[in-house]
């Protein structure tokens, strides 16, 4: 055999030893592999201005770009033996003929003229028949691609998409690494790599909680599993790096939990006020947690977060959305609008110390999300739409309006101007008020899926319009958004625990209780009270 | 078939039928070729097979659903001797008291101050009370130690300040005070304290300035005191509000080490205990962001807070002047703005009282059960 050669084989990669005695493997395929610039028969056709002509093919036989082009490919592109024009035609790479494959007239042409080399004019695969397998050279394919972008550019930029996509392949250094590591840890739907415990240090339950809703927001892994933090910081106490190092953890196939000193010390080390072995709360700690990573983090053009104007970075591009508040004035009935950036939405229930009930009318959204009122229960999207309603403020609270030029009184009214890709919602359970320290146990039912449309700002503006009966838009995708975690505290005021409900793979909800990682079923995360839920936005689109 | 140009309106349905179900097959017929061509070039440049498991890896990471065991078939709470180093003062801790170590380690926590205060009091009285060193005692937790460590730490008979703490045995009751049953100091030794971190007991942990480059050493003061000890030459590794030492001696250390340019000490609102990352006072946070140019307000004063009706729950509102109405709801009285102290943050669980500022007054009738949370 011709074993003594060629170490590796052709179809799985695996050590000759194994794999050469039972398959038959055709000399010339091996050898098609072995050169990496496809086959040695390309030398003879690379020769003088080869690459302008082959562009030519390119351009006037495969990808027609102009409806002239088109017209012309359509119209001369035909087997020069038959006639047909499908049939998997071949153009020769080296005179003016068309062949079809099927009947192998392009084979004849090749023998006769010993014309090695043809290109397919659907795909533009380059065949050669000494070898009789198509090849990959590494310069043809390189003009071959950037003809093909030419010709989707067109397609491309109206339809708005930037670039046509292409799968990842990898590079030849890629390729040597992973035959050398034929151990693979691949993610399908009942693995468990991608979670993990995490210790307690001691009343740190808080912050478990918040990691473990940060390592499975879908697009936060995959900019941290794809390396795209590069740190500018001096020192080692970067947040992203060490969130990036926790992605690592959480993927490594590690089964016994991880300890979060690091992150601990960071976190403490850059929001002071956090600090400190208490029993703290979660939500402070996920905007402590995500401003620190803002503030660390460097926008995509090179510029540091702290340029306020124009920051890019991946934390504010999946968790910040803005507020619009407008406030309108009751006797010219003037509106001053302004738009705050948010992480969160904190959301007031019933049975705290200030009325909930009732609720503003118009743009009833309870029906859209699906939550029932049957039982009475409170919904999310009833708290939504209280956090929306129009709100009086007063006659101790005027303004000074610019349009009557004295104080008057106003109704203010808050709606989401832009919705984030991640939008949290926090039910606040905790009332510190004056008189009261307690925590508020009233069950909210939330959905698994969430639209958001009647609470944004487009939409109040079409109600004020006087479209009051809003239809739904079954097309319209923009606003909704699926559940993916739920943060949950147990207890009292004074000492309790948390523990998070996440989603991974669609339909599949874990519990992670600390250092415990258990299966959880979507019905134990619907009935859970629900502290801080996260959801995640359905359709994403290109900017 | 040869190509040609064909009318279509003279065709009958049949015809048309037939025509686009020949298009229809040779558009399949195509796309299946497209996948043909993408499998045979992944499988000639070699990558096609890469991302096949084996078998054992395939089981070795399968969900396990059973009860009394987690999802990778371990039974619960097996984890009790996980241990850690601590980044600040490289000692191993026990994983689960790692938080209160390190409050104390980094010297933020409540009992902090306090604890040195007073160690400071009995040093300059040369006082060597046994009342003294038990309440010293608390300051290195026994919890904080990992079990292997402690006996290493018993072989340390170089260290004069702190021998008594390395003697102490682990109760078995966690949360129980310890009384000391170790060496007194001896007098003369304890004036070093006054130097001396506490919570590096063994000198030869300390900071020694000399091996360090400019670069590490400044970055190394940007986070701690720095004032270096007299008697051991050491940098003092608390924090920037260290009590045992004036801001007068960590500016001099910082001219000494870093130049005159050096001499002032980082900006308040990058150091310490600063109340809230959303700044008060107009000490404005780098990280504000813009929004459409119409709010100065970092995302971190969640709006949505500040907006509610319910008093107890907004976020710092005395100092929210910068929205551009300046509105606070007023909704069912005693209205955000006007909140009492105690609703200076939106949700805490099981604080009392949060020490926030150094510089709050000590909290009477200490007590050396105060830090046994």
């Amino acid at each position: 055999t011709v074993a003594p050669f060629w170490p590796t084989c052709v179809i799985c990669s695996r050590t000759r030893t194994v794999h050469f005695s039972s398959l038959k493997i055709r000399k010339t395929n091996v050898v098609s592999v072995m050169s990496p610039a496809g086959c040695p028969h390309v030398n003879g056709f690379k020769v003088d201005n080869w690459k302008q002509n082959l562009r030519v093919i390119y351009q006037c036989f495969v990808w027609s770009g102009s409806a002239e082009t088109r017209k012309r490919k359509a119209k001369s592109c035909i087997c020069h033996m038959c006639g047909a024009h499908l049939n998997r035609l071949h153009s020769c790479l080296s005179c003016v003929f068309f062949g079809c494959f099927t009947k192998k007239h392009i084979h004849e042409h090749a023998k006769n003229k010993r014309h090695n080399l043809a290109i397919d004019l659907l795909y533009g695969g380059i065949y050669c028949f000494v070898c009789q397998d198509y090849i990959y050279d590494k310069d043809m394919e390189q003009i071959a691609k950037e003809e093909q972008r030419k010709y989707f550019f067109p397609v491309v930029c109206m339809s708005g998409v930037g670039e046509k996509y292409s799968t990842w392949e990898p590079t030849k250094r890629e390729l040597e690494l992973l035959r050398h590591n034929p151990k693979r840890r691949k993610i399908t739907t009942n693995c468990t790599i991608g979670l993990r415990g995490l210790i307690n240090l001691g009343n740190t339950c808080f912050m478990n909680c918040i990691v473990q809703a940060l390592t499975h927001t879908p697009l936060l892994r995959d900019f941290f599993l794809s390396d795209r933090h590069k740190c500018e910081m001096q020192s080692n106490s970067c947040l992203v790096c060490e969130m990036s190092q926790l992605f690592q953890e959480f993927y490594s196939g590690h089964r016994s939990p991880h300890i979060p000193f690091r992150l601990l010390h960071l976190v403490w080390t850059h929001a002071r006020h956090l600090a400190g072995y208490e029993q703290q709360d979660a939500h402070e700690f996920l905007i402590a947690a995500l401003d620190v990573l803002h503030r660390h983090c460097k926008d995509d053009n090179g510029k540091k977060a702290n340029n306020p104007n124009n920051c890019n970075c991946i934390i504010d591009q999946i968790f910040t959305g803005g507020l619009q508040s407008d406030v309108t004035c009751q006797v010219c009935h003037g509106v001053s609008t302004t738009i705050d950036p948010f992480w969160d939405i904190s959301l007031d229930l019933p049975g705290s110390s200030t009325p909930f009930w009732p609720l503003s009318p118009g743009g009833d959204g309870s029906t859209l999300n699906g939550e029932s009122h049957l039982s009475g229960a409170t919904t999310l999207t009833d708290c939504l739409r209280r956090f929306t309603r129009p709100e009086h403020l007063g006659s101790s609270a005027k303004i000074k309006c610019s349009g009557c030029h004295s104080y008057q009184e106003s109704t203010k009214q808050l709606t989401m101007k832009k919705l984030p890709i991640v939008a949290c919602f926090h039910l606040k359970r905790f009332e510190h008020s004056a008189k009261l320290r307690r925590k508020i146990p009233t069950y909210v039912s939330f959905p698994l899926e969430l639209d958001m449309t009647p609470f944004m700002a487009s939409s109040k503006e079409s109600r004020m319009n006087g479209q009051y009966q809003q239809s739904v838009d079954v097309f319209n995708n923009d606003n909704k958004y699926s559940l993916f975690a739920v943060v949950n505290h147990q207890g009292t005021l004074e000492s309790g625990h948390y523990t998070t409900f996440i989603r991974q793979h669609k339909d599949q909800w874990f519990k992670c209780d600390d250092a415990v990682i258990t299966k959880a079923s979507i019905k134990d995360v619907l009935d859970s009270e629900g502290y801080l839920l996260f959801y995640h936005k359905q359709f994403l689109e290109y900017e | 078939m040869k190509m040609e140009d064909m009318s279509l309106s003279g065709l009958d349905n049949t015809k048309l039928e037939a025509l686009a179900q020949d298009i229809y097959s040779d558009l399949v017929e195509d796309a299946c070729l497209g996948l043909c061509f993408e499998v045979h070039r992944a499988v000639k440049q070699g990558y096609f097979f890469l991302d096949d498991t084996d078998q054992e890896s395939m089981k070795d990471f399968e969900i396990v659903d059973q009860p009394g065991v987690d999802i990778f078939g371990q039974v619960y709470n097996q984890w009790k001797n996980k241990e850690c180093v601590c980044p600040n003062c490289n000692r191993s801790i026990a994983a689960s008291r790692f938080a209160p170590h390190l409050e104390k380690c980094l010297g933020m926590g409540r009992n902090s101050s306090r604890i040195a205060n007073r160690r400071i009091a009995s040093s300059n009285n040369m006082n060597n009370k046994s009342e003294s060193d038990q309440e010293d005692n608390d300051d290195v937790n026994d919890n904080d130690w990992s079990y292997g460590s402690e006996k290493k730490a018993k072989k340390r008979k170089s260290d004069k300040v702190f021998l008594h703490s390395l003697k102490q045995h682990i109760p078995l009751n966690p949360n129980s005070p310890r009384r000391s049953k170790s060496v007194k100091h001896k007098n003369g030794e304890l004036s070093n304290s006054v130097n001396a971190d506490p919570y590096k007991y063994n000198y030869n942990t300390g900071i020694n300035y000399e091996t360090l480059g400019p670069d590490e050493l400044r970055s190394l003061l940007t986070t701690q005191c720095g004032v270096i000890s007299e008697h051991t030459k050491k940098m003092c590794t608390r924090s920037q509000r260290c009590p045992q030492h004036t801001d007068e001696q960590r500016r001099a250390v910082r001219v000494f080490l870093l130049g005159p340019s050096a001499s002032s000490l980082p900006d308040a609102d990058t150091m310490v205990e600063s109340d809230c990352y959303d700044a008060s006072d107009g000490q404005v946070l780098m990280s504000r962001l813009q929004w459409d140019g119409s709010s100065d307000i970092s995302p971190s004063d969640s709006a949505s807070s500040k907006a509610s009706t319910n008093n107890s729950d907004s976020k710092k509102p005395k100092k929210k002047k910068k929205m551009s109405l300046g509105l606070n709801s007023t909704g069912g009285g005693g209205g955000s703005g006007s909140g009492g102290g105690s609703s200076s943050q939106t949700s805490l669980v099981g604080l009392s009282n949060r020490k926030k500022k150094p510089k709050l007054p000590v909290p009477p009738a200490p007590s050396i059960y105060d830090n046994l949370n």
